[in-house]
């Protein structure tokens, strides 16, 4: 689970609890004018993640840790695909992060919302 | 300097206008833009950035093309048969008439868009009363097209 702010022109993403320790992470801060936007997508977990770096992958269970996907470096924590949430950078060193946030919805709301219409 | 992306970007856009206009917004997740349009997840978010972000494209869109399409045929004084002829060869104005109901209220960038949409029919009938009346036959129209086909399929 990760829990998403934005403080000060910047996007807070703190990766909470156990996940620490699989994902390596557990805070990333992305200046906003680098998030491109923010989807709901439950689907992603069905699809493939790519090759693994340093992390950890058990099936069906938890999708934790950086991936290589076509040449991207995608950022994953997800344990329940049904609130999975896809934030897309730009000029960072993940292309991608997929995350699981309580509230997905409000949370790409959020995200969207702090774009300031650069859609 | 964008990288060749392996699609037609244009050609994208418009097939979301026809499914966003079917399924609404909240009603087609990524799974059915990725069935639909063709393209993999990877280049929808690299290329849109959000859902959303293809959502607004697709509607800038529509109301450029297919909007703006059915302005000029009424400022030229096109007949009633001429705005049907416009909005069958188009997506009608399904996605404009949800986007006005389903996303303006919530989303300030829909509502500009759904505005200016309005701008151009209030200028293209040169009355916004003139304007309500359009958007109320084409509203209901939508409803008696389904129901004459039923009928006709019944019979």
């Amino acid at each position: 689970m990760a829990r998403v702010s934005v403080d000060d022109g910047d996007l807070v993403v703190d990766v909470e609890g156990m996940d620490k320790l699989w994902a390596l992470k557990s805070r990333l801060t992305i200046p906003l004018a680098n998030v491109r936007g923010a989807t709901a997508d439950p689907g992603i977990v069905r699809e493939g993640k790519g090759i693994r770096a340093p992390g950890t992958y058990v099936p069906g269970v938890i999708v934790a840790g950086t991936f290589h996907d076509d040449g991207e470096r995608v950022f994953w924590d997800v344990h329940d695909s049904a609130k999975a949430v896809v934030i897309q950078l730009a000029d960072e060193h993940y292309a991608r992060l997929v995350i699981e946030v309580a509230d997905p919805s409000s949370t790409v709301d959020m995200i969207e919302g702090a774009l300031g219409g650069r859609h | 300097m964008g990288r060749p992306r392996g699609f037609d970007e244009d050609e994208v856009v418009r097939a979301a206008v026809a499914l966003f206009a079917r399924r609404s917004y909240d009603g087609t997740s990524v799974d059915d833009l990725v069935t639909h349009l063709g393209v993999h997840r990877g280049s929808l978010y690299k290329t849109f950035g959000s859902k959303r972000g293809l959502y607004l494209r697709a509607l800038r869109r529509h109301i450029d093309h297919d909007v703006a399409a059915l302005a000029q045929t009424i400022a030229a004084g096109g007949s009633a048969e001429e705005v049907r002829r416009v909005l069958a060869a188009g997506h009608d104005l399904g996605l404009l008439f949800l986007a006005m109901v389903e996303r303006a209220p919530a989303d300030a960038e829909v509502a500009a868009e759904t505005t200016r949409a309005l701008g151009l029919l209030d200028d293209a009938t040169e009355s916004e009363q003139v304007t309500n009346q359009a958007i109320g036959l084409l509203l209901r129209g939508r409803t008696t097209a389904v129901q004459q086909r039923t009928l006709e399929g019944v019979g």
